[in-house]
């Protein structure tokens, strides 16, 4: 792990209503590397990615940016800096490709800030690199929702923060869209070494994927560390209750992670 | 750009149309004479002191309740979301009339005040009530039906323990006319909407943003809770100097911002100017159609918007029958 994460949070606590979702969680998000958040549904892992970006507040604790605290930091300044892809996110009706992706500039702007040829440029690059060029002038609502997805993921692109957080990103996508999405945060990583942080549902993609795995379960961190360091059956079954065989993938050497059947389970 | 000046001209020509026509026609050359100061006494007097004024009031009041529906659809993010159908203008007109009837001849700056608290009220009522995160459902809109029949409930029990014929000349500001329209109450609307119009227009990229959610507006660096807040006290301001000046003028707020967004696409910057423009022009038609339509009858404005308005209203909902 290098010595100056990212992203950290020290002693982070969050609750709705009096329940904690997260209750005193330590993290560190490596910078320049690909992250992924992996745990169970309910494990804290949306929580803890809105925390990350200011959308949800701390009871206790800290969140630190490049070792400053979150909370210290304006809240144009820290969205230059960080950019969330979540869950849920939705246009209003009517409006095209081009107006999401090009609303992505808001922290960039002063108040009376004419549109410049850095913000065209940041539009243009995030509309090539979701392929959604010929795209742009549709409206929201006539895409499909893997289309729809990519243009959330564009405006955040144009957002050119150095932090890229994404909620899910890949869930309700067909396959090849789910690659598309891997693929694109690989490529960030790997050319213009943007930190992504991705709370992924499929723990092999995640391993294919992600230099760095943050396991979380009830709102802690279970371990954290290279996918082929830390995952085993044993952390398979503690996590997610599942018992597995953990195979090293013919394609990369990375886990590999085959859920056992009953029949399998029986036999063992 | 050809729309825009399809409505300029529109607008001209209603205009035109406003202060010619009338109990007593003046053509537009002695107009022209009457604005040089070379006019006839007669028709100067009909000009300077009854038809300008009131055309330059419905335009006025056309571009404020034009502009206060913009912003209602942008900070709650419902196009079905109006000043007048939330109830905002209802209760503008509640406390409003309340001033009109307890008051004996109150003065005319004392009435924007009124109606602003009484606006204020309404939207702090729907807000506690129907707002979850700009709640784009129904909901919202069935908060302000409600809140909008309490206000008509409280202007009938004004109406029916106040005096008798203070309640009479209430009633026709009431049914949102351009009648009494003077100098003055062109003076202090224009006060009113000067500030608040400028500031949203300059802001205009805040609504925006603000039409994302307020978690994407939030992770795009904004402060959601004091912009909606300005918004929302902006488009009170608005709303209840229209309401003070001309009374309740129906539905114009919801079809100006949809005319504009059919003209000039979603960009606030764009809608606002365009909203206030097609509500000029709606309420110039609607008080020109009010005054010819059953002559020498005077129908107020309010009761031709709510004739054209309330089928359009019902068209949106229709459409947006999947939605709820």
């Amino acid at each position: 792990m290098p010595s100056d994460p990212a992203l950290s949070a020290r002693g982070a606590s969050i609750g709705y209503r009096d329940r904690a979702v997260i209750d005193g969680l330590d993290l560190n998000v490596p910078r320049g590397a690909f992250t992924a958040l992996i745990g169970p549904n309910g494990s804290g892992k949306s929580t803890l990615l809105r925390a990350l970006a200011r959308l949800q507040s701390l009871s206790s604790g800290q969140i630190l940016l490049d070792g400053r605290a979150l909370a210290t930091i304006g809240p144009r300044e820290a969205a230059r800096r960080v950019g969330i892809l979540f869950q849920g996110a939705s246009a209003p009706e009517g409006m095209t490709v081009s107006e999401l992706v090009q609303e992505g500039r808001y922290p960039h702007r002063s108040l009376f800030g004419r549109w410049n040829r850095a913000d065209e440029a940041a539009c243009a690059r995030a509309l090539r690199l979701t392929k959604l060029e010929a795209l742009a002038d549709r409206p929201l609502d006539t895409l499909s929702g893997g289309q729809r997805q990519r243009a959330f993921v564009a405006m955040v692109l144009a957002q050119e923060t150095g932090i890229l957080l994404l909620d899910e990103p890949t869930t309700y996508l067909d396959l090849p869209h789910q690659l598309d999405i891997l693929e694109l945060a690989g490529a960030l990583v790997r050319e213009e070494g943007t930190t992504v942080v991705a709370a992924i549902h499929d723990i092999n993609q995640a391993a294919r994927y992600a230099a760095h795995l943050i396991v979380l379960k009830d709102g802690a961190v279970v371990t954290a560390g290279p996918p082929d360091a830390i995952v085993t059956p044993a952390l398979i079954e503690e996590v997610f209750a599942v018992k597995a065989m953990v195979v090293p993938s013919p394609v990369d050497g990375r886990p590999l992670i085959l859920p056992l059947t009953r029949a399998e389970r029986e036999d063992s | 750009m050809m729309a825009f000046v399809v409505l300029a001209a529109s607008i001209a020509a209603l205009f035109g149309a406003s202060v010619a026509i009338g109990d007593e026609p003046i053509a537009i050359a002695e107009i022209a004479r009457v604005l040089l100061g070379e006019g006839d006494p007669v028709a100067s007097f009909i000009v300077e002191e009854v038809r300008l004024p009131r055309a330059i009031l419905a335009v006025l009041v056309g571009a404020a309740l034009g502009t206060g529906g913009a912003i209602a659809q942008a900070v709650m993010r419902n196009p079905l979301a109006e000043p007048g159908i939330l109830g905002i203008n209802g209760g503008a007109a509640l406390a409003a009339l309340i001033v009109i009837v307890e008051i004996e001849s109150p003065p005319a700056r004392l009435l924007p005040l009124a109606a602003f608290a009484g606006a204020l009220i309404t939207a702090a009522a729907i807000y506690a009530l129907a707002w979850n995160d700009g709640t784009s459902s129904l909901r919202i809109i069935l908060v302000g039906l409600g809140l909008n029949a309490l206000a008509g409930a409280g202007v009938g029990f004004i109406s029916a323990f106040g005096d008798v014929t203070t309640v009479q000349q209430a009633q026709v500001w009431l049914a949102g006319s351009l009648y009494r329209a003077d100098w003055e109450t062109v003076r202090v609307l224009a006060v009113w909407l000067v500030l608040p119009v400028v500031g949203v227009l300059l802001a205009a990229r805040e609504l925006d943003v603000l039409t994302l959610g307020a978690d994407a507006a939030r992770a795009l660096g904004q402060r959601v809770e004091p912009t909606s807040a300005a918004m929302i006290l902006a488009m009170a301001l608005i709303s209840a100097a229209a309401v003070a000046a001309a009374g309740l003028i129906g539905f114009v707020g919801l079809i100006a911002p949809h005319l504009a967004r059919r003209i000039g696409g979603r960009r606030s910057r764009h809608v606002l100017p365009l909203a206030a423009l097609s509500g000029a022009a709606l309420v110039l038609a609607a008080d020109l159609v009010g005054r010819l339509a059953l002559s020498p009858a005077n129908l107020p404005a309010g009761i031709v918007t709510t004739l054209i308005g309330a089928p359009f209203f019902a068209l949106l909902l229709w459409r947006r029958r999947d939605a709820v």
